[in-house]
């Protein structure tokens, strides 16, 4: 009893050197922001990249009229999960911060850290009902709300390169699964690798598992296994999707060295460009990847398709896997929880709506189609807010709807799974390992 | 004979007026490193190892579970296959490492009139971030536009990364692409130390240029090796940078080491308590490794090589 309580004090001094350390940073790298903890400011903690831009024009038309100033910190990219984790316990917590919804808050909400929206939501519906809902779904978390979309939508798509398809005699992207492994044995043929994949990332690889499985099972196979259902992963459907994944690996769809190659460098976008492969699964910001190396190319070559249908399969074929959105969710200590509520409404102002329009994010606002013109890639925007507005089902990428414990043994299993390391019941065994709270 | 124990009783005496008149810093001048090294080194420690016994994951307050997360990793075929990784790397980075280093050293050590040059360019990985070098050395091995794409004879299909004896070749390479320059550089100033007299020597004996560095360099370079294998091994043993950004670990969990697994438990899947665990398990190991080879090496009763001189 006496070693608990000493470890106790030791680990609070601990977490307050750490705490200290980061106040550090963080006051380094907001643009002049004060302490949290002095009187009439909210803290808005966000992902730091490029998109920043439209997050600091909202929050100073929030400061315009509100006499609770809000202040923007940003912590860089990659680290961004890993920080946020270590202080938003402490007194250095932001009020707001970004998310992606599903298992990255759902610890947070066993833990009682966040407030539920429900009482934003009553005073002003339309903070729920200016939001497409399949996103907006994503961050309910046992029935409550807990965040409220705040950039772009992104979901996973099949790209193309269309002179590459042109030139082997495909006519157009595949509607079912069969045109894609006809596909395949004619792109093989050619010597052209089928499929670019960014293997040495591993999350590339992980979206074929989330369609494949969507197309097979329906959306209901992965909800459950979320849910704790662990004989959902050993179910027929679950063998009947993996089978069709050894398939394609087997066709030599996507080459033999997949494994050295990532998205993140640049290494599988380079080789749907260049014209070495002819298709590459991939989120949409593809689209901006590509665009930023090549806009020729992202003009005019790139081609892109939904993800063919599974016939006799369980899924709708209208059914979409990716990044829903990203949140704003808000802490249960913060102080001012109105102000608060304030800035989430501006989430779908025409202003918000707009500022994302113009750096390529496609907010899934349902004011969004009238400012679709404006947008940087008008034609683009416009066939994906159809398809996720008319999505029955779009399934947040697993390793975001998994909590973070879960995310790198997934990660591992797929990966083994497309070398052979790992046949279908090594697969099953693995997943039904993972932690599902 | 009689003139050699002149000369050292001369040294000594010398050595102790040099040193009567100035008193032993007192504990007082020990206090600011002593206290730095207490908060950052021994109580980040004691923290790890109480840590170690709990199950905490960064947001509630941690829970006392005994040894569970001894024996979950006891039970972790990842965990043991890491130890294992951990250790192969080390000694294939010291293997490949000491004889290129060791040449190259006792190369730029030499009064060559191209040396300074040459010598400028081996260290520029030196003055690089590991992390840079290896960014720069995964985009050289694409399999798909990089050196592996035109040369099919020596790389075959490129799929460097997605072999496990693949990947350990690159973590090797690029540790000795970007090692050996620190080593050259410790045994340049070895060698350079070597008495010229020893050299003249052989010379008159009629030792050739191979002779001189089997029986009097290498000899002569004994603690020199000592130093720069045990930081070999330490560096070895904590490698984490270039298997972070080239391999991730992967393929599957073929380069997990201790240390990267060390860190995908903390901060991706914020398991603070197992990683603490794997943490402890390392130092125990490096201590382990870093005894052996002090005693192997007879570090702690190094005798000088300046004896007979």
């Amino acid at each position: 009893m006496k070693r608990r309580a000493s470890s106790r004090v030791l680990m609070s001094t601990g977490c307050a050197a750490l705490a200290l350390g980061l106040t550090f940073g963080l006051t380094a790298c907001s643009s002049g922001g004060t302490s949290s903890s002095s009187s009439g400011t909210i803290t808005v903690l966000v992902y730091g990249d490029t998109g920043n831009t439209v997050e600091k024009q909202i929050i100073d038309t929030f400061n315009k009229t509100s006499k609770v100033k809000a202040v923007m910190q940003t912590i860089p990219g990659a680290e961004y999960q890993a920080k946020l984790n270590t202080i938003i316990n402490t007194s250095q917590a932001p009020d707001i911060f970004f998310n992606w919804g599903g298992g990255s808050i759902a610890p947070y909400v066993k833990a009682n850290l966040l407030l539920p929206l429900d009482s934003f939501i009553k005073q002003d519906p339309a903070l729920k009902s200016s939001f497409l809902p399949s996103v907006f779904n994503t961050a309910v978390i046992n029935g409550t709300s807990y965040g409220i979309p705040m950039r772009g939508t992104q979901p996973v798509l099949l790209f193309n390169n269309k002179s590459v398809l042109a030139k082997a005699g495909i006519s157009g992207a595949p509607a079912t699964w069969a045109d894609l492994l006809a596909d395949v044995r004619i792109l093989k043929a050619k010597g052209i690798t089928p499929i670019a994949l960014g293997g040495g990332d591993q999350w590339p690889t992980l979206m074929w598992f989330e369609y494949l499985y969507d197309r097979v099972a329906g959306p209901t196979l992965f909800q459950d296994a979320l849910n704790g259902d662990k004989s959902a992963w050993a179910s027929p459907d679950s063998q009947t999707a993996l089978s069709m994944i050894k398939q394609l690996i087997d066709a030599g769809a996507f080459g033999s060295n997949f494994d050295s190659v990532k998205f993140t460098d640049g290494g599988s976008p380079a080789l749907l460009a260049s014209g070495k492969a002819a298709f590459e699964l991939m989120g949409s910001w593809e689209y901006s990847t590509q665009n930023s190396a090549d806009p020729a190319f992202a003009k005019d070559g790139l081609g892109y398709s939904a993800f063919p249908s599974v016939p006799g399969g369980k899924g709708n074929p209208a059914d979409l896997v990716g990044n829903t959105n990203n949140f704003y969710s808000v802490l249960k200590k913060s102080k001012y929880p109105q102000a608060d509520a304030d800035l989430l409404k501006l989430m779908y102002s025409s202003e918000f709506v707009q500022a994302q329009l113009g750096i390529g994010n496609l907010p899934t606002t349902t004011n969004t189609p009238q400012y679709l013109s404006t947008a940087a890639s008008p034609a683009y925007d416009e066939y994906q807010y159809n398809l996720v507005k008319s999505a029955p089902s779009f399934q947040l990428s697993w390793d975001q709807a998994y909590p973070p414990a879960a995310t790198d043994p997934m990660h591992t299993a797929v990966a083994e799974f497309f070398d052979g390391k790992l046949d279908a019941n090594g697969f099953i065994q693995a997943m039904q390992n993972l932690p599902t709270s | 004979m009689s003139a050699l124990s002149i000369a050292t009783r001369t040294g000594r005496a010398r050595a102790r007026r040099s040193g009567a008149g100035a008193t032993r810093p007192g504990i007082a001048w020990a206090a600011p490193a002593t206290l730095f090294f207490l908060l950052f080194a021994i109580v980040p420690l004691v923290m790890v190892l109480v840590l170690s016994f709990t199950n905490w994951n960064g947001l509630s307050s941690p829970q006392f579970n005994g040894f569970a997360n001894f024996s979950k990793l006891l039970d972790d075929p990842v965990m043991r296959q890491s130890i294992g990784l951990t250790l192969l790397l080390t000694a294939l980075g010291v293997l490949t490492q000491t004889p290129i280093s060791l040449l190259l050293g006792v190369w730029a050590a030499g009064p060559q009139r191209n040396r300074a040059v040459l010598s400028a360019v081996f260290f520029i990985p030196l003055l690089l971030s590991a992390t840079a070098v290896s960014v720069v050395w995964r985009a050289i091995l694409d399999p798909n536009f990089g050196l592996p794409a035109q040369m099919h004879w020596l790389f075959g299909n490129g799929n460097l990364l997605g072999s496990q004896s693949g990947s350990i070749g690159v973590l090797t390479f690029v540790g000795l692409w970007q090692y050996a320059p620190m080593h050259a550089l410790i045994y340049q100033g070895g060698a350079r130390a070597i008495p010229e007299v020893l050299y003249q020597a052989a010379a008159i004996d009629g030792a050739g240029r191979f002779r001189q560095f089997f029986h009097i360099t290498l000899p002569q370079l004994r603690t020199t090796m000592v130093t720069s294998v045990i930081l070999m091994v330490v560096g070895g043993l904590t490698t984490f940078d270039t298997v972070l950004i080239l391999t991730q670990g992967g393929p599957g969990t073929d380069t997990t080491v201790t240390a990267y697994y060390m860190y995908e438990q903390a901060f991706q899947s914020f398991n603070y308590g197992e990683a603490s665990a794997i943490a402890l398990v390392l130092v125990v190991v490096a201590t382990l490794v870093s005894l052996i080879v002090v005693r192997l090496s007879g570090y702690g009763s190094m005798r000088s090589e300046m004896e007979g001189l």
